[in-house]
């Protein structure tokens, strides 16, 4: 999977910078990938891992450069984040973003894949498929027995759990996922790892992590930036062995 | 919970909101209560301008409903909506003095040999309306004026269009926060200094007045007027109530409360948050303006003072006063800071005699609330409506004992708690 040939790729980003008040925090950057492949993004604090995920969310501009999305060669850059999110891009935050004051089921529902516009979803009430496919989904996620609960009560673990499983209710083709197992103990990571995995069948999915024994896990393609640049592409075992590599990251 | 197990429809409004049919019923049993104590039908105890004043609260209660949904759902903190109330009441006002006008004005033409023309009555009337600012034609906005159901479309289209051109720019703009609040300040300051005009084409600093007798019902005595205006401002609250309940208790509650709690997750789920928080600004500013529009003929009189930016500001305490994000909590405090403030305003308190200083509560009553505003905005956060809290708490499932986390390595209950 990780040697797919880049001809039909779902997302290509080509070129791309930005900067801050004179800093470069993406760099000439380019960085494709296909519709069903696993892709981790390593690199050392103020890489632009961050602002590489919000440049293809829609939340920053890029100076230059171009982004372009699925079949139909769509560019993202004209479009907002929620029209971006609605064309089938998923992220799941760092640090764990659900709404506290509202129940695991009322999360799950905001975020399953339904119309979007207000008028819609002043009228809209659950169907017993999208009942069934919260039932399902929190399942997934280890939550069934806590529909009604609070997001707020639950524990940092399960609220990245909880985030997960509305990156799923969203049914997206790209999922970016920051950082998915901070926080989460041994074996919460192994099912996270499990479930990436198997995700990665049908979804492409760009996994920004820090920790390298998970990326190992994963086995997949790595990409590691720096300076917000690419540094290096290829295999774990293939990017540990560069020697820039070591010396800006793994060296340290 | 099972998939199948959540009722539909009237039930599952009433578990999303429990309050309904208590606060409804409440309302009920206070509107037969004050009728039976009024002066048109019953014993006479409540007087007809206290009924006024029971009306006149209901309608901040609205007004207050409206603003819970914008601020405490949505997030946006508006120090504007009383521009949209006082809107609704300029709006109603305009056809009670047009109307009142012409029927005086029809009488004292009436004696003469040729039958006045069209034109000359409209005249007339101008000159009546207008005579206190210096003028005498009827400016373009009363052009409506002479129509009971075109002005009471004005009542609901004006703030609803002033909402939706205003958040439009507002919210595509991303303004947010503190930046918006001032923006609302700065719109109904606007609006009343361009009142205060007097050729603002709406008499200026007089305002319009005479607006509590309702033209075709003058034989009718004020306290049936009055009571027929008490019915139809808790009415129109319940109606109200009714109404937010249904648009906070499905998704669109939870969009809108998860606006208020993270905007940019919401975008990030695919959410339109400009549009959202359009709906919710418009709708509340359309029910601001009826809740003026109903407030207005039972005080009698409105002038560009009451769209001064102060007034705003009250609503908001109101409801940081009641507790916001409750639909019953914004009712709460308006209806009781309102009615302190009635009390204290009016010479109900008793001045306290320090020897040296005498506290009038006639001034220092705005001290007194200012003071109470911060008490609760630092101590009771939930206001008024958090004493509810109170006795929910009691109800809600005993938690001790459950796992904290989903797996081995999470935190047990004793560790969590140390």
């Amino acid at each position: 999977m990780s040697t797919a040939h880049p001809k039909a790729q779902l997302l290509e980003v080509s070129g791309v910078s930005v900067s801050f008040d004179g800093f470069k925090a993406i760099n000439n950057l380019s960085f494709s990938i296909g519709p069903a492949e696993l892709r981790a993004v390593i690199g050392p604090n103020g890489a632009g891992k961050t602002t590489f995920m919000d440049i293809i969310t829609g939340k920053t501009r890029p100076d230059a450069g171009r982004v372009i999305w699925g079949p139909r060669s769509q560019s993202l850059l004209a479009l907002s984040e929620a029209q971006i999110a609605r064309a089938g891009v998923g992220r799941k935050f760092q640090r764990p973003t659900v709404f506290e004051d509202q129940s695991v089921e009322d999360n799950l529902m905001m975020a399953l894949k339904a119309d979007r516009r207000p008028f819609r979803v002043l009228f809209w009430r659950p169907e017993s498929r999208d009942r069934e496919r919260i039932a399902e989904l929190a399942e997934t996620i280890g939550l069934a027995g806590m529909l009604g609960r609070r997001a707020g009560e639950l524990s940092h673990g399960q609220k990245q759990w909880l985030e997960i499983g509305m990156l799923l209710a969203q049914d997206p083709q790209l999922l970016l996922v920051d950082e998915p197992a901070a926080g989460m103990t041994p074996a919460e990571r192994e099912h996270t790892t499990a479930l990436l995995r198997s995700l990665a069948e049908q979804h492409a999915i760009v996994v920004v992590e820090h920790d390298m024994e998970f990326v190992r896990r994963l086995g997949c393609k790595v990409t590691v930036l720096h300076e917000g640049a690419v540094l290096a592409e290829g295999s774990l075992d293939h990017v540990t062995r560069n020697q820039e590599v070591i010396d800006v990251y793994l060296g340290r | 919970m099972t998939p199948s197990s959540r009722p539909s429809g009237l039930a599952a409004l009433i578990r999303a909101t429990p309050s309904l049919p208590w606060f409804l019923g409440a309302l009920t049993l206070f509107t037969l209560l004050v009728t039976t104590l009024s002066e048109a039908l019953g014993t006479g105890l409540v007087s007809t301008s206290f009924l006024k004043v029971l009306g006149m609260t209901l309608c901040f209660c609205l007004a207050a409903l409206a603003m819970d949904l914008v601020w405490g759902y949505c997030g946006i903190l508006s120090l504007g909506h009383m521009a949209f109330f006082g809107i609704g009441g300029y709006a109603i006002g305009m056809w009670l003095m047009y109307a009142r006008t012409e029927a005086i004005v029809a009488e004292s033409l009436a004696n003469q040999l040729i039958p006045p023309t069209e034109a000359e009555i409209r005249d007339a009337i101008g000159a009546q309306i207008f005579g206190v600012v210096g003028a005498s034609e009827l400016p373009w906005i009363w052009g409506l004026a002479h129509a009971l159901p075109l002005q009471l479309l004005m009542v609901v289209l004006v703030p609803g269009l002033l909402a939706l051109v205003f958040g439009w720019l507002a919210f595509r703009s991303r303004v947010t926060g503190v930046y918006l609040s001032i923006l609302t300040q700065a719109m109904t300051l606007a609006l009343s200094l361009w009142l205060f005009q007097n050729d603002s084409g709406l008499r200026g600093n007089n305002g319009l007045s005479g607006l509590q007798n309702i033209p075709g019902f003058e034989a009718l005595p004020q306290a049936q007027v009055a009571l027929f205006f008490f019915w139809a401002s808790a009415l129109a609250l319940g109606l109200g109530y009714l109404l937010f309940a249904w648009v906070v208790a499905g998704k669109m509650g939870g969009v809108i409360r998860a606006i208020r709690d993270d905007e940019t997750r919401v975008r990030f789920l695919g959410y339109p948050v400009e549009g959202f928080k359009l709906f919710v600004f418009t709708l509340s500013a359309v029910v601001a303006g009826i809740a003026g529009a109903l407030y207005y003929p039972q005080a009698g009189i409105i002038n560009p003072g009451e769209i001064a930016p102060i007034a705003s500001i009250y609503l908001a305490v109101w409801v940081a006063i009641g507790g916001r994000g409750r639909l019953y909590g914004a009712v709460l405090g308006a209806g009781f800071v309102s009615l302190v403030s009635t009390w204290f305003t009016g010479g109900g308190a008793p001045a306290i005699d320090l020897g040296i200083y005498r506290i009038d509560w006639v001034d220092w009553w705005l001290v007194l609330l200012g003071l109470s505003f911060v008490l609760v905005t630092l101590f009771a956060p939930k206001g008024l409506g958090g004493l509810v809290d109170l006795w929910t708490a009691r109800q809600a499932p005993e938690r001790h004992g459950s796992d904290l986390g989903p797996d081995e390595g999470a935190l047990r209950e004793p560790e969590a708690e140390r």
